[in-house]
């Protein structure tokens, strides 16, 4: 998921020098470029989380896990990682029926085109629940999340 | 609820979850379940943060945060970056900073272009950081110039979010962006002052390596070989957008094309600076827009709580002096910068501030200037300036966020300072738009 | 006393903004004791297209919002788009009820009221507009501003290949010539600024604006017949004389802007009337299709038609 997340970046480039050329060399650009491009925003983010969440690139601060000791630490850090793996969870079953709701509503999203919602909402249920597995690795797993080094630490 | 509870509760918890070490994007989202479930009438309030997420990320004013990283990332990894700084070195001979000072000029240069923050943020940190630390600068000297330079986008023309304040508070747009030209470049004087201090100070923040000195013939060649054409792919957007070819989130795409055709050109574009390239792109936007994600709709639940409101209402309530008044709500404007989104505070304090700022005999257009800048810098003020994190997530991986936030401080300072200039001398601002 | 909480769909200081929150004094001065209304505030509140959701889940229980940002849901909103008509006369007519009932139906929402109607839409252009032979307006070379409210006209009939820009974007598209056309209300463009850079109306104006309240449905059950009539009965005044309220500006707004030289370009003769039937027809068109994919299907379609558009009117 990460490389479509990948993929996608690279096509929000050419999709906007693509509706630049167009529109400057007297054509009309194609109004789905722009509109693939706003929801490529939310593709990208939402498909590429869960691999960051395994590279420790969501940034936080270290501050009280910091200041304490080996065990206690360890702790805190397990802790932090299952209310994490709680708001995902939260989240991607939420997402859940927020596509179950768009499907039965057939919501669309209306922009240039008529859209149907819940190819966007589907994001959320597939991306916070991998969220919750890579979350849950930290609380389970051998590796912290935390690193325990003194001062504010990434 | 009482508006002082709600908002306890909201700014308590993000405190709270933040302090334990949670990432930042997901403290924001749990304050958000949270929030949503106390104000949003429980259940149903989630599903509408994710209504929201969704609203937030699908907007096109997102788009040039990550060309420009992409750009700059280029930039790095197919080693023209290096190339060019190298030269830069070669050809500043041995002032001491001399790469901050180019920060402060090119990063004032690409503001007057840029109407955004995090994209030039994003742009400048990218170029100029992994070079800087390389080269053995301390990371103060590397990212508060970087800092300050961000947030100046919002002041110099063109700027997306002083066109939207003029709109908002029914003035003048084109005198509003022209009274922030001069104070811009006060500002950009003052970062530079700040960096000579700060050699002076601690001349090993800046290593003072020897260089060699060079013909004037050499340096020429120099300069035209490795200088000149990083520098007109810059130009070439400016024009660009000065031509209204591209508008400035579209510059963005452009500025990537460039640099790939220049390090086609150079011989040096492989797949594999390619992959690194989008990668570290890709690192940096994923998690700043999770906090954007996040943010949005803390903001959101601070406005519909009554949070926001009742402390913006309970702060201009009091019979003060108008310089007593003008300080009030330029804290208040600090305060929500902190844990609030730009234009959602705008949304906010403009039906309130204006009328104010009016009855106290205020030039609106210098007020506009003042909450303008009062924006730039909650940008990037310690926690939750969103600058700080595109920052963390361009410098290298040891940079810790403390040494982030101390970074930032001079040239919080310098703003400041600019504030109190524009109170004594409102002519700083106020004689351009009247010429 | 019963509180309902609320919420608008733009920024306080637009125009139509200003309309609802005067609709909201009347309601509260009437309803002391009563009923009150609690305006939570604007899009910094609740992001400008997730309210239609909110007040459906909800989460607020009333909304100020143009039809057109929950056109997915309710395509009939199109009926008022296209309309010719203003409030007063629906509601008289059972336009208004009928456009209530399918709110119910479809999504759970009392339609209140359509407000700021009489209003409606001009093209506005940089550059001096030019025709074909036989007097229609030539796309070609336009850039061309759209967004949900026109696309089936400016798309399907004029054959543009619209920029799709938020509001807010429109004056700095404007100023670096990204575009120089745009659609607009025929009120709003001074306080929007735009007119720095656009020089030409294209007469005639076509559609209507389609801002109305709607009330989570559950909640107004909920309310007592005191409380409903109360708001019922100031929302049938308050689309009377926001009618009256609007046009007054809009004759302001036209003074203003002639005095600064906008020029005023008309369409006309056959060429005027294929304009203004294909900005209808093709708003229609999209309405039943998207209503064809929904439960009901189009069995509301001639009805709404017939209701909200007055031929002879046109003629
Ligand atoms: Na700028
Ligand atoms: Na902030």
């Amino acid at each position: 998921m990460a490389g479509i997340s990948g993929l996608t970046l690279v096509w929000i480039m050419v999709s906007v020098i693509a509706s630049v050329l167009m529109r400057n060399f007297g054509l009309q650009p194609f109004a789905w470029l722009f509109t693939s491009a706003e929801y490529g925003l939310l593709y990208m983010t939402m498909l590429g989380a869960p691999w960051l969440v395994r590279e420790k690139g969501h940034v936080h601060i270290e501050l009280l896990t910091s200041a304490l000791s080996e065990g206690p630490r360890q702790l805190l850090s397990r802790a932090v990682a299952l209310a994490c793996v709680v708001v995902c969870a939260i989240l991607a079953w939420k997402g859940i029926e927020l596509v179950l709701t768009n499907l039965e509503r057939g919501d669309f999203d209306t922009r240039a085109y008529y859209y149907p919602r819940w190819l966007l909402s589907i994001t959320f249920p597939l991306s916070f629940g991998l969220m919750a597995v890579e979350f849950s690795r930290f609380v389970f797993g051998s590796e912290l999340m935390h690193s325990g080094e003194a001062g504010i630490h990434e | 609820m009482e508006w002082f509870e709600a908002l306890a509760l909201l700014l308590g918890t993000i405190m709270l979850l933040m302090a334990v070490g949670m990432p930042i994007a997901l403290a924001f989202l749990a304050a958000n379940i949270i929030g949503a479930w106390v104000f949003m009438g429980g259940e149903r309030g989630i599903t509408q943060l994710l209504n929201n997420g969704l609203g937030s990320l699908t907007k096109y004013a997102l788009m040039p945060i990550p060309l420009f990283l992409l750009m700059g990332e280029i930039f790095f990894h197919t080693g023209l970056g290096g190339r060019m700084f190298t030269a830069i070195d070669k050809l500043l001979g041995r002032l001491p900073g001399r790469l901050s000072y180019v920060t402060v000029l090119g990063g004032t240069a690409f503001s007057t272009l840029s109407g955004s923050s995090m994209g030039s943020t994003a742009l400048l940190g990218s170029l100029m950081v992994p070079e800087m630390s390389r080269r053995g600068y301390k990371s103060h000297m590397s990212i508060g110039p970087i800092l300050g330079t961000g947030g100046l986008a919002i002041i110099i023309p063109p700027s997306a979010l002083a066109v939207l304040l003029a709109t908002l508070a029914q003035i003048d747009v084109a005198a509003l962006l022209l009274a922030g030209v001069i104070p811009g470049l006060v500002l950009a004087g003052f970062y530079i002052a700040t960096i000579w201090i700060q050699t002076q100070i601690d001349p090993t923040a800046a290593p003072a390596y020897e260089v060699e000195r060079l013909s004037f013939a050499k340096k020429i060649g120099l300069l035209l070989r490795e200088v000149v054409p990083m520098v007109s792919v810059m130009i070439i957007i400016i024009v660009l957008m000065i031509q209204g070819f591209v508008t400035p989130s579209e510059a963005a795409a452009f500025g990537a094309l460039g640099v790939l055709v220049l390090a086609a050109v150079f011989r040096c574009l492989t797949w594999e600076a390619m992959k690194k390239s989008v990668i570290g792109a890709l690192r940096v936007t994923l998690m700043a827009y999770l906090i954007v994600f996040g943010s949005a709709t803390f903001s959101q639940l601070l406005a519909f709580s009554g949070a926001s409101r009742g402390l913006v209402s309970w702060a201009t309530s009091f019979d003060l002096a108008p310089l007593a008044m003008l300080m009030v709500m330029f804290a208040v404007l600090l305060l929500l910068g902190m844990f609030m989104e730009q234009i959602s505070i705008m949304l906010l304090t403009v039906p309130i501030f204006f009328p104010l700022a009016q009855t106290l005999g205020f030039d609106p257009i210098w007020f506009a200037l003042i909450m303008l800048l009062s924006l730039e810098i909650s940008f990037t003020t310690p926690p939750f300036g969103l600058l700080l994190f595109v920052m963390k997530g361009v410098s290298p991986p040891e940079t810790t966020m403390r040494e982030i936030y101390t970074s930032a401080f001079p040239y919080i300072f310098c703003s400041l300072f600019l504030v109190i200039l524009l109170i004594v001398f409102p002519q700083i601002a106020l004689w351009l738009p009247a010429l | 006393e019963e509180t309902i909480s609320a919420v608008h769909a733009f920024p306080e200081t637009l125009i139509y903004t200003k309309s609802f929150l005067s609709f909201v004094d009347k309601v509260n001065a009437k309803g002391a004791g009563v009923i009150q209304i609690d305006v939570r505030g604007g899009p910094e509140a609740i992001g400008m297209f997730q309210q239609p959701d909110a007040v459906r889940d909800g989460i607020v229980d009333m909304v100020y919002t143009p039809g057109s940002f929950y056109g997915g849901a309710l395509p009939e909103k199109d009926a008022m788009v296209s309309s010719n008509l203003t409030a007063v006369e629906t509601r008289k007519n059972g336009g208004t009820a009928l456009i209530d009932q399918i709110h119910q139906e479809k999504m759970g929402l009392k339609y209140l009221g359509w407000f700021d109607s009489g209003v409606c839409y001009n093209l506005w252009t940089r550059e001096q507009p030019t025709f074909d032979a036989a007097g229609n307006l030539e796309v070609n070379g336009l850039k061309l501003r759209g967004n949900n409210v026109y696309n089936a006209f400016f798309t399907n009939y004029l054959g543009a290949q619209v920029i799709d820009l938020p509001t807010g974007e429109v004056y700095s598209a404007l100023q670096r010539g990204v575009v120089d056309a745009t659609g607009w209300t025929q009120i709003g463009l001074i306080d929007l600024k735009w007119n720095e850079f656009l020089n030409y109306r294209i007469e005639p104006c076509f559609f209507s604006t389609d801002l109305g309240v709607i009330v989570n449905n559950e909640k107004w059950n909920s309310l007592s017949d005191e409380a409903k009539k109360i708001l019922q009965d100031v929302a049938i005044q308050h689309e009377q004389d926001s009618v009256k309220a609007l046009r007054a500006k809009r004759d302001d707004d036209f003074a203003a802007l002639d005095a600064a030289g906008m020029k005023v370009v008309s369409l006309e003769g056959t060429a005027k009337a294929n304009y203004l039937a294909a900005a209808r027809e093709k708003t229609l068109e999209r309405m039943k299709e998207v209503m064809s994919g929904q439960p009901g299907g189009t069995g509301n379609y001639d009805r709404l038609v017939e209701l909200f558009y007055d031929l002879d009117a046109a003629k």
